[in-house]
């Protein structure tokens, strides 16, 4: 129990950080909340539909499950590409003993680019015609049956624009997880290793246990970040062709913003902020069942 | 806070925001009467704003900076402010925005859409008809480009900058290295695609990633069957796709996809790549308004095709209702007055500008709005520069309404993407026609009620 003067401390340095929290983050969500229940253009007035919008979302709107399953797949190529591609680097960043800075720096390197230049450097890389790098790449070992406009082909336009969002990150997320595999301490893995354990033993039993916690956080940095995901699939197809490429995001920012349906977009807006909840909760609970197995 | 308390506590700020927002939405009309185009008073210069969608160093701004410098001469204490956003999507955001927050310049730009509507029913904008009357010019406009501005009920509150006509553009070389003719009828162009695509040529360059080009296609077939009835009654959910003219439209665009009529990769193509493929001899047709002149038909154009570029209009249908001389010859984004911020001063600055305004714009080698002033042919140009003005000249009153200024914005966006996946072959005609007429009764009905 902390002394009077001191809680009174406490709450003089949490409340503005709160307030500011307050402000920032839960009014513009209670506002979305509010705003969901309604119908509104911006210019006339605003009419009250009750639970319409999500009844729509939900019932309706084809478009938004089609939207929340292209989230959900570029959700996983992002994890599997920050998350599997950091801890595969990291680890091998671990074992090498000259060159990591230079490594490090480069793998950081995309998550200093500015999401514009990288968007239009993959809108290169992609290209049909003038021929891109990836078909040139296809060409050259003699795959050039498989070249094609990534961009447009409704099969390929997912993944074409998840890449560039997991792979931007992947440096971040390998520099968090390189800096927790360096607390390991050293005298676990060669007690380990005396007694005859294996590196995939070494791995699974000693370092990952230890680095869970950081695991943890990375992951809920990492699937909140992509749920939100935005600007590079806006930027690369505005969510086509047709719907191929659609996340609920930039759905709910066309609705917003092209639609000028503000009621609508709001209630696709609450639902993110339940998606991410929900998320977090999803990778909080299964990493703690883990643990306790 | 206990639990209790903190639900009460949520509970009532949402309720207030729920408040605060209804207010928010009684939004009240314009300040002065839209009709009221002359007001009384003084003229007392002051920097007034136009908000606008307008290339930066294009004639419409130059000639506008050159009236307002000359007016401000007279008037000590004027400035025309100008904010342009040429992007056309960012633009309709940042003017959606700034109706919604009452924040609206003295003049914007706005195209005749379903939101122009309803802000011209607020009594938001001045009427263009009464203004330009008052003016004494309203006589001076093209009748096809004032209305290219109107509203359905045939009110204008808009006044049109520019004129344009959107024509089909060829290569001739790679049409008779085909062995092609210019398509008489638009049925002939599944045909001309085939062809072209035999002899190893793009038939035809198209800008997919601003999703306006290929809807323009998607108008044609209807505008030749029945003027833009179709699209007026569409829009309203009182015609379906499923009609006569909606299923011919339907599958002659769902038959240009499987000609193969556009390049590969097309909906990931931007503007300047089509016209490069066009313009670097790659594809054989491209279709696009007079707006291009400059890059189309003088000697910035590429001199390996220049010789071989020409054009031809919309063509027609067997038993079309519209004449030959009758397509797509739009007048631009309209420039709106702000009826809250209308004063004599701005009444006396449109009267300068709006009167001097055709002959300025048209030295820049620009089609002027009017029938009064004369394009000056640039020195540069070729040939095809005095045909394709003389063609503006020779338009019929009535012009194809592109259909992403005709259909509410869901319906619109929803049209745009379908006709991707058409063209593309990734759904059916069937499909695209349930799929649309479904939308349209939803959004579209409500848009226009």
């Amino acid at each position: 129990m902390l002394p009077h003067r001191s809680r009174v401390a406490v709450l003089v340095f949490l409340l503005p950080p709160l307030l500011l929290y307050g402000v920032a983050v839960l009014l513009p969500i209670l506002q979305s909340l509010g705003l969901s229940l309604f119908r509104w253009d911006g210019i006339t007035p605003m009419e009250f539909v009750g639970l319409d919008n999500y009844v729509r979302m939900l019932g309706r709107d084809d478009v938004f499950w089609q939207a929340f399953a292209n989230t959900l797949g570029y959700l996983a190529i992002c994890l599997v590409l920050q998350l599997g591609g950091a801890l595969v680097v990291a680890s091998l960043l671990v074992a090498l003993r000259r060159g990591r800075e230079l490594i490090k720096t480069l793998y950081l390197l995309p998550a200093v680019i500015s999401t514009v230049a990288i968007a239009f450097l993959f809108r290169q890389i992609y290209s049909l015609d003038p021929v891109g790098l990836l078909n040139q790449a296809l060409d050259m070992v003699g795959l050039d049956g498989l070249q094609q406009a990534w961009l447009s082909n409704v099969s390929t336009v997912l993944v074409a624009v998840s890449v560039p969002e997991g792979w931007r990150f992947t440096g971040l997320y390998m520099l968090i997880i390189y800096a927790a595999l360096m607390a390991v301490p050293a005298e676990l893995e060669e007690a380990a290793r005396l007694d005859g354990a294996s590196r995939w033993q070494v791995f699974t039993k000693i370092r990952f246990p230890y680095i869970r916690p950081v695991w943890v956080t990375t992951a809920i940095m990492a699937t909140t970040y992509a749920l939100r995901g935005f600007d590079i699939p806006y930027l690369l197809t505005n969510g086509g062709p047709g719907q191929a490429s659609e996340l609920v995001t930039t759905y709910m920012y066309k609705s917003a913003f092209s639609h000028t349906d503000y009621g609508y977009a709001s209630a696709i807006s609450v639902f993110i902020v339940v998606e991410c909840l929900v998320a977090v909760g999803l990778i909080i609970a299964l990493l703690r069942r883990k643990e306790n197995a | 806070m206990n639990p209790t308390r903190l639900t009460v506590a949520a509970g009532a700020a949402a309720t207030a925001l729920l408040l605060a927002g209804c207010s928010g939405g009684g939004l009240g009309g314009g300040g002065t009467d839209p009709a009221d185009v002359a007001p009384a008073g003084e003229v007392e210069p002051r920097e007034i704003s136009w908000l606008l969608s307008r290339p930066a160093d294009g004639g419409v701004i130059t000639t506008m900076e050159q009236l307002a410098d000359e007016y401000a001469a007279e008037h000590p204490g004027f400035e025309l402010n100008l904010i342009t956003t040429p992007d056309r999507p960012s633009y309709i955001q940042r003017l959606e925005t700034l109706a919604a927050a009452k924040e609206l310049p003295e003049l914007f730009d706005i195209d005749a859409t379903p939101f122009a509507q309803k802000l011209a029913d607020q009594g938001r904008m001045m009427d263009a008809e009464a203004l330009l009357t008052d003016i004494g010019v309203h006589d001076d406009y093209r009748p096809a480009a004032l209305s290219y501005q109107r509203f359905d009920d045939g009110s204008l509150y808009m006044v049109p900058f520019e004129f344009q006509v959107e024509l089909f553009w060829y290569n001739t070389a790679l049409f008779e290295k085909a062995g092609v003719e210019v398509p008489a009828t638009l049925d002939d162009f599944p045909a001309m695609c085939e062809d072209l695509r035999a002899a190893g040529t793009t038939p035809i360059a198209l800008d997919g990633q601003d999703q306006w080009p290929l809807e323009r296609y998607m108008a044609y077939q209807p505008f030749r069957a029945s003027g833009n009835d179709f699209v007026r009654d569409l829009k309203r959910a009182d015609a379906s796709l499923a009609d006569p003219v909606g299923r011919d439209a339907v599958a002659w665009i769902a038959a240009l996809g499987e000609a193969g009529c556009f390049q590969e990769g097309f909906s990931s193509t931007g503007y300047a790549d089509a016209q490069a493929l066009f313009t670097s001899g790659k594809a054989a047709v491209y279709n696009i308004g007079t707006w291009e002149l400059a890059n189309l038909a003088t000697d910035a154009l590429d001199a390996g095709v220049r010789d071989d570029v020409d054009y031809f209009t919309l063509p027609v249908t067997d038993g079309a209702a519209t004449a030959e001389n009758e397509y797509v010859s739009p007048s631009g984004i309209g420039m709106a007055v702000n009826a809250r911020t209308y004063d004599p001063l701005v009444r006396d600055f449109l009267e300068f500008a709006l009167t001097r305004y055709p002959e300025l714009y048209a030295k820049t080698g620009a089609i002027s709005p009017t029938t009064t002033a004369e394009t000056t042919i640039p020195d540069n140009a070729t040939p095809l520069y005095e045909r394709a003005v003389a063609e503006a000249d020779a338009v019929g009153d009535v012009s194809a309404m592109p259909w992403d200024t005709q259909l509410d914005p869901t319906s619109n966006s929803r049209l745009q993407q379908e006709l991707t996946l058409l063209v593309q072959g990734d759904i059916t005609a069937d499909e695209f026609v349930t799929t649309m007429d479904a939308t349209i009764a939803e959004h579209g009905a409500a848009a226009f009620e």
